[in-house]
């Protein structure tokens, strides 16, 4: 047995040094006060826990679990598992009809596409908004994303034969976003991969990847859906697939929340399942394959990396992609969270938080008026968008507007 | 990925040296497991004034003023230091009667800010000290939490709400013709510092607090972002997991977010710092460099490693990665050509040759970039 | 009555003098305590905090297991919030002889204690720490018990009913008047002033300390010490006591106490000079951390906070000089009857587990003396403190929707809880950010618990004994005192002295993340504060 050759302890809490570094770059800390902050919240509040879980405190709800403790942590002290994963452990309550409603992205996908133009002219509506902010407490500045009536997978499915003629393959896993509300993505992520000469594949049933089930509570709920994704993304590895995805939300939650948080095993997979633009820098800077961007493109983008991606440290991928085309002046706006952290800022409670956190990263966007903003998060888009008027736009989708048809 | 150079560590000896070889043109990736220490800077760079206004004007082109004044510097437990060279935020004062009245104004209910020590010393060296205190509703809701009463939080109340601060002591003030406040002003935008001066009816001097160092969070991002806007590339929270080392060259490292994708370079510079960024790890038998298993001495006896009085001179913190003249890391005593080692993994070791801590930083920093734009000459 | 007049004068702050003072002081007796330094700084705070239930000592001495049993029953009743009721384990390894377990139980049952013999699997269900390759288990009514806390909160009710406590002061010398001891000189050690106290009866409770007392007083007393050392891991890796079913032997005792676990101990016989100044060696610690780990692995990986050692007070029973019949039992010495010196009498031997019955010996003989005819009532009165199921129901009986901190309080006060200020969010307000001690607690300790320094407020409230060490509150709880104190000067030195005395702890298990923390700490403390 190797004595004290090194430390172990759940989510590194015993690496902590007392520094206070997480603090600092807290997003919450600053606008709500009974958030704890991420030091007691995290490792100082385990030591207690583990004396007696009388000590688990109700306010770790408002950790937004966008991981920038981590990032900033000296010690690799992963604070914010801590903090989530005690609330899978010591919060029995069970979660309001609201938090089960916006934690089922994939059910109430399901659920609204039939009747689209209804669905989205009701939550649209000013008396709907009202109802819903009395009766669920979903707050009435908020717009709900428009669902589409038809979803990507139907589109993907019947263009199976055509994509299966590409040489080289890929899976995608494309979310209840693109499938539900915004197919455009997906479209525009084949249109993308077919002008690098690669096809685009559905994977066999995919699920939510779980990531608002585990925010709202509902952690068995989601770690049924982390075994089905694991089933078929592993299926597809085994095919010899890669296994790509558009947003880091989703890819950073299969990748580190499954194991970390629902304990379960992903290791099969993991290597495997890539964001789109790590994979396609790759193919570029591998010169395997190449793009043709058009000559007339001139647009100023400022780029804002979702705190998912921040964490995965993949934002690289993208900032390089977007580098790469003529014609775009290219501006990194400040590591900086928008606020919304998935369905938290919906919640009526979080909502004056939620733009408040989320205020600096819009002035420096009003102050620098670019074209329009890109990123890589679709609840970070409708924040962005909602709170500034600029238009976001993912970099997979600037990539397919830029290149030549 | 290809670069010039990769930094390994993104503290204040990383930065130094990427900023550096950016301006020389160089492209060049910073690697930092985190942030730094940097978030528990003094001000003071402990620096000899040979480099001076070199390192003033990488500061000044980043954007952080400093002082190049030699005097003393008051520390916030009450002792003073010898300073030469200081962020602005720190006062420099010719001797230790710092002011025949000084005021001396803490937040109400500010565990950090030490005024009841300050005012003892001063008092000792022949300046009357009168303690006061502020609280502004502005920041109540802090209070909320038990543990938000701390430098950072109050700084970014700060950044707004400054201006309410300064009313409040210019009512408290009588006749002093010194006020001290806390370092917890101008975390975003350094020029409050200023405007702070001008608005208050005495001289004004900030003081330290117990870490996160406010001046040191701002010093920090504003490098940080010189850094990239010269074009370089930090990943921030990433970390080197292993180097590829052959030959006595590194032609490689993989980290642990880019996994398969290796950050190649010509050079390679260590600045992952001592035993609490893990540069260098102990167990209870061995200290050893984990990236690269660099040379490193300590006596074999555990019990040597320590001495019993805390603040005694702690053998421990001598011990650092060895090199030869031009900073190259030594391993199997044998210099790794395109390896570098600078800042704290030095342990002490380069005390006589560089100053300690920020001056070792820098110091070490420069002069392995001066190495390596020679190199290419 | 004459000033400086006392029925009784009580030697030693440790919890058998705290427990003697609270029992004479509830008969009825002026009582006055003297303590060289602060309460529970010798063997009483340099333990394992185990409630024992006597399991331990079933198969050699039977009547230690059974004095054990009935304290315990008695402390969870009147020290409650002194008590973790953890239960424990007995485990053999499949190096152990399992046939001993059924000794083991038989010689519990025989003692009075409760001893279930458990399917290991269904323990490692119980306790997942356990080492998983367990051939058998035997649940026993062990815990943990918070010493700091039993001691002053015994000293608290001592001076409830009137008793006089005086810390700092050393008892330099006895008033002898032929052959009856009179009363004591003393000096304290922080008012630098020589005081003669008087009693009809002085009692020798130094634990160790007892043999320099008895041979200032004239008598002869032989004491063993044994030196034991611990580490204190830095979180609970076990919820349940984990004990060795074997023959006692080296670091066979894991317990869980507030928000660490401390196993133990080793035992070497030192010589008496180095009673004072004992340091836990290299090859200790090694010793302990891999016993430890057969008990559970966990403990090979897990971050260590600090080692420290005590002197276990053991006595000759008869006087033998040779050291050869050593009691681990209660040795009551009346001085009058053994060595013809009237007006003094020792209370030694022991264990922590034992202080109320030891007490209560030694008051018996003391009333016996005064012809004072009055019961013994402190198996049966709480402690102030004391009371409620468990420290949620206190806590939500103060409070209708306690915070972190005042949940905190009430795990540390008990009852007393209550009377620490937390209504302003100015009290609230953390100092101690590993334990949660707030600005309300500490100013309530300054207030009620004689303190006059760092490390006295640390056994008063935990300041300083989580994951930093003291490196985030000590300069605060420093500036506190200052305040408090209206001394800087003092406060500053004492925060010297209070870090180096948690680098006391921290340097004999000084790698990894334990070194770490001491890098930081000295950045922050010489390059930042400037101490």
């Amino acid at each position: 047995m190797k004595i004290q050759e090194f430390t172990a302890s759940a989510h590194n809490f015993e690496e902590c040094m007392k520094c206070t570094v997480c603090t600092a770059y807290c997003p919450v800390v600053p606008v709500n006060p009974r958030y704890p902050g991420p030091k007691q919240a995290g490792p100082d509040g385990e030591r207690l826990r583990l004396k007696d879980p009388y000590f688990f405190n109700q306010a770790l709800k408002y950790c937004l679990n966008c991981k920038r403790c981590e990032v900033a942590c000296p010690s690799g002290v992963n604070v914010a598992d801590i903090i989530q994963a005690a609330r899978i452990r010591y919060d029995h309550t069970p979660p309001k009809l609201r938090d089960r409603m916006l934690a089922n992205t994939d059910f109430m996908g399901r659920l609204a596409r039939p009747f689209a133009p209804i669905v989205n002219g009701m939550t649209g509506l000013g008396v709907s908004k009202a109802v819903l902010d009395a009766t669920l407490a979903i707050d009435r500045h908020r717009t709900f994303p428009k669902y589409s009536g038809r979803s990507f997978e139907g589109w993907l499915k019947r263009r199976t034969k055509e994509q299966a003629k590409f040489e080289r393959q890929v899976a995608y896993f494309h979310g209840c976003y693109v499938n539900y509300n915004y197919p455009q993505l997906g479209k525009d992520f084949v249109k993308v991969m077919n002008a690098l000469g690669v096809g685009v594949q559905l994977l066999d049933k995919e699920k939510c990847c779980g990531v608002a089930l585990i925010a709202n509570g509902m952690a068995k709920q989601a770690a049924k859906h982390a075994d089905k994704n694991i089933k078929a993304i592993q299926a597809a590895v085994d095919k010899g697939l890669n296994v790509l995805t558009t947003s880091s939300t989703c890819t950073f939650t299969i990748r580190d929340e499954y194991p970390h948080l629902l304990q379960k095993e992903n290791d099969g997979i993991r290597d495997s399942l890539l964001l789109a633009t790590r994979y396609i820098y790759q193919l570029l800077e591998a010169s395997t394959a190449q793009l043709k961007f058009k000559e007339n493109y001139h647009v100023r983008i400022a780029y804002h990396t979702p705190c998912h991606l921040e964490k995965l440290g993949w934002g690289i991928f993208s900032y390089e992609l977007l580098k790469m085309i003529p014609g775009v002046e290219f501006t990194l706006l400040d590591s900086n969270c928008c606020g919304i952290s998935g369905t938290y800022g919906f919640k009526k409670e979080n909502y004056e938080a939620s733009q408040a956190i989320g205020k600096p990263l819009f002035d420096q966007i009003r102050s620098l008026n670019p074209d329009f903003v890109a990123c890589d998060c679709e609840t970070c888009k409708w924040q962005i968008e909602m709170s500034t008027g600029f238009t976001v736009k993912h970099p997979v989708s600037i990539l397919a507007e830029a290149i030549e048809d | 990925m290809r670069f010039d150079t990769v930094i390994i560590g993104g503290g204040l000896a990383g930065l130094t040296a990427g900023i550096s070889l950016q301006e020389a043109g160089r492209k060049t990736a910073i690697v930092s497991s985190g942030q730094n220490a940097m978030h528990f800077f003094s001000g003071n760079f402990e620096s000899p004034s040979a480099d001076r206004d070199r390192i003033a004007a990488l500061f000044a082109a980043a954007g952080v003023r400093t002082n190049a004044i030699d005097g003393q510097m008051l520390m916030p437990m009450g002792t003073f230091r010898d300073a030469s060279l200081t962020l602005e935020d720190v006062t420099v004062f010719p001797d230790r009667h710092v002011a025949d009245k000084a005021l001396i104004v803490n937040f109400t209910g500010f565990h950090d800010f030490f005024s009841t020590f300050i005012a003892d010393a001063l008092e000792q060296d022949g300046t009357a000290c009168r303690i006061r205190f502020v609280r502004l509703p502005e920041m109540e809701h802090l209070r909320l939490s038990p543990s938000e009463m701390r430098s950072v939080n109050i700084a970014r109340a700060m950044d707004e709400h400054w201006e309410k601060v300064v009313a409040d002591i210019r009512i408290l003030h009588k006749d002093e013709d010194l006020i001290l406040l806390p370092q917890v002003f101008g975390l975003k935008d350094a020029s409050v510092l200023d405007k702070i001066r001008t608005a208050l009816p005495a001289r004004v001097a900030f003081i330290g607090t117990m870490p996160p160092s406010v001046p040191g969070i701002r010093t920090q991002m504003l490098l940080k972002r010189r850094f990239e806007v010269l074009g370089g590339t930090y990943l921030m929270g990433d970390e080197v997991t292993s180097a590829a080392l052959h030959d006595g060259i590194v032609s490689s490292v993989t980290t642990r977010n880019l996994d398969t994708v290796r950050l190649f370079a010509d050079h390679f510079i260590l600045a992952t710092g001592g035993y609490f960024s893990k540069g260098i790890v102990t167990t209870p038998t061995q200290v050893h460099e984990p990236l690269f298993g660099l040379d490193l001495d300590f006596p074999e006896n555990r019990s040597a490693w320590y001495r019993a009085d805390f603040f005694a001179d702690q053998p421990f913190m001598n011990f650092g990665v060895k090199t030869d003249e031009a900073l190259h890391a030594l391993k199997d005593g044998e210099p790794v050509r395109n390896l570098f080692a600078i800042g704290s993994i030095l342990g002490n070791t380069r005390k006589e040759d560089f100053g300690t801590a920020a001056g070792l930083a820098i110091r070490t920093a420069f002069a392995v970039v001066d190495n390596i734009k020679g190199e290419n000459v | 009555m004459k000033r400086n007049e006392y029925d009784v004068i009580i030697v030693g702050g440790g919890i058998t003098g705290a427990g003697t003072a609270r029992d004479c002081a509830m008969r009825g007796l002026r009582v006055l305590l003297i303590e060289r330094h602060d309460i529970a700084t010798g063997a009483t705070g340099r333990n394992h905090g185990l409630l024992h239930s006597g399991a331990r000592y079933a198969v050699t001495d039977q009547e230690s297991a059974n004095e054990c049993i009935r304290e315990n029953m008695i402390l969870r009743r009147i020290a409650s919030h002194c008590v973790d009721e953890t239960d424990g384990f007995f485990i053999t390894l499949p190096e152990d002889d399992l046939n001993y377990q059924a000794k083991f139980v038989e010689s519990c049952l025989a003692a009075g204690i409760s001893a279930e013999v458990i399917d290991p699997k269904e323990a490692l269900r119980m306790e997942p720490a356990l080492n998983p390759d367990l051939i058998g288990a035997v649940k026993v009514p062990d815990g943990s018990v918070d010493p700091f806390r039993l001691c002053a909160s015994n000293m608290v009710d001592a001076k409830i009913h009137g008793a006089q406590v005086l810390l700092y002061t050393e008892v330099t010398g006895f008033i002898k008047d032929g052959d009856t001891i009179k009363g004591v000189r003393t000096y304290n050690h922080q008012t630098h002033k020589a005081v003669e106290y008087y009693a009809n009866i002085t009692v020798n409770a130094a634990g160790i300390w007892g043999q320099h007392i008895a041979d200032l007083a004239g008598v002869k007393i032989g004491m063993f010490p044994a030196k034991g050392a611990l580490l204190i891991f830095a979180h609970r890796v076990n919820g349940i006591v984990i004990n060795r079913c074997r023959k006692p032997a080296n670091a066979d005792i894991l317990v869980p106490g507030d928000t660490v676990c401390i196993i133990g101990t080793t035992s070497t016989k030192i010589p008496f000079e180095e009673c004072d100044e004992v340091r836990v060696t290299p090859d200790e610690v090694n010793l302990l951390v891999e016993e430890g780990a057969k008990l559970a692995p966990a403990l090979a990986s897990t971050r260590i906070l600090r080692a420290y050692a005590g002197v276990r007070p053991l006595v000759s029973a008869d006087n033998d000089p040779s050291g050869r019949n050593i009691s681990r039992g209660i040795v009551c010495l009346d001085h009058e009857e053994r060595d013809g010196l009237k007006g003094f009498v020792t209370i030694t031997g022991g264990k922590l587990m034992t202080y109320r019955l030891m007490a209560e010996m030694v008051t018996d003989l003391v009333c016996r003396k005064l012809s004072v005819d009055k019961a013994c009532e402190t198996a049966e009165t709480p402690l102030p403190g004391a009371g409620g199921k468990n420290f949620r129901e206190v806590a939500e009986k103060i409070w209708e929707n306690p915070t972190t901190v005042q949940k905190a309080a009430v795990a540390r006060l008990g009852t007393t809880a209550n009377r620490v200020q937390t209504s302003d969010s100015l009290d609230q307000s953390l100092i101690c950010e590993c334990e949660e001690v707030s600005v309300g607690e500490i100013n309530s300790a300054i207030e009620r618990l004689d303190v006059s320094g760092l490390t006295d407020l640390r056994r008063r409230t935990r300041l300083g004994m989580g994951t930093c060490q003291g490196e985030l509150c000590g300069c605060r709880a420093a500036g506190m005192l200052a305040k408090a104190h209206g001394c800087a000067d003092k406060a500053r030195d004492d925060l010297k002295d209070f870090l180096t005395e948690r680098w006391k702890g921290m340097y004999p298990i000084g790698w990894g993340d334990a070194l770490r923390e001491a890098e930081y700490t000295q950045w922050v403390y010489k390059h930042v504060l400037g101490v």
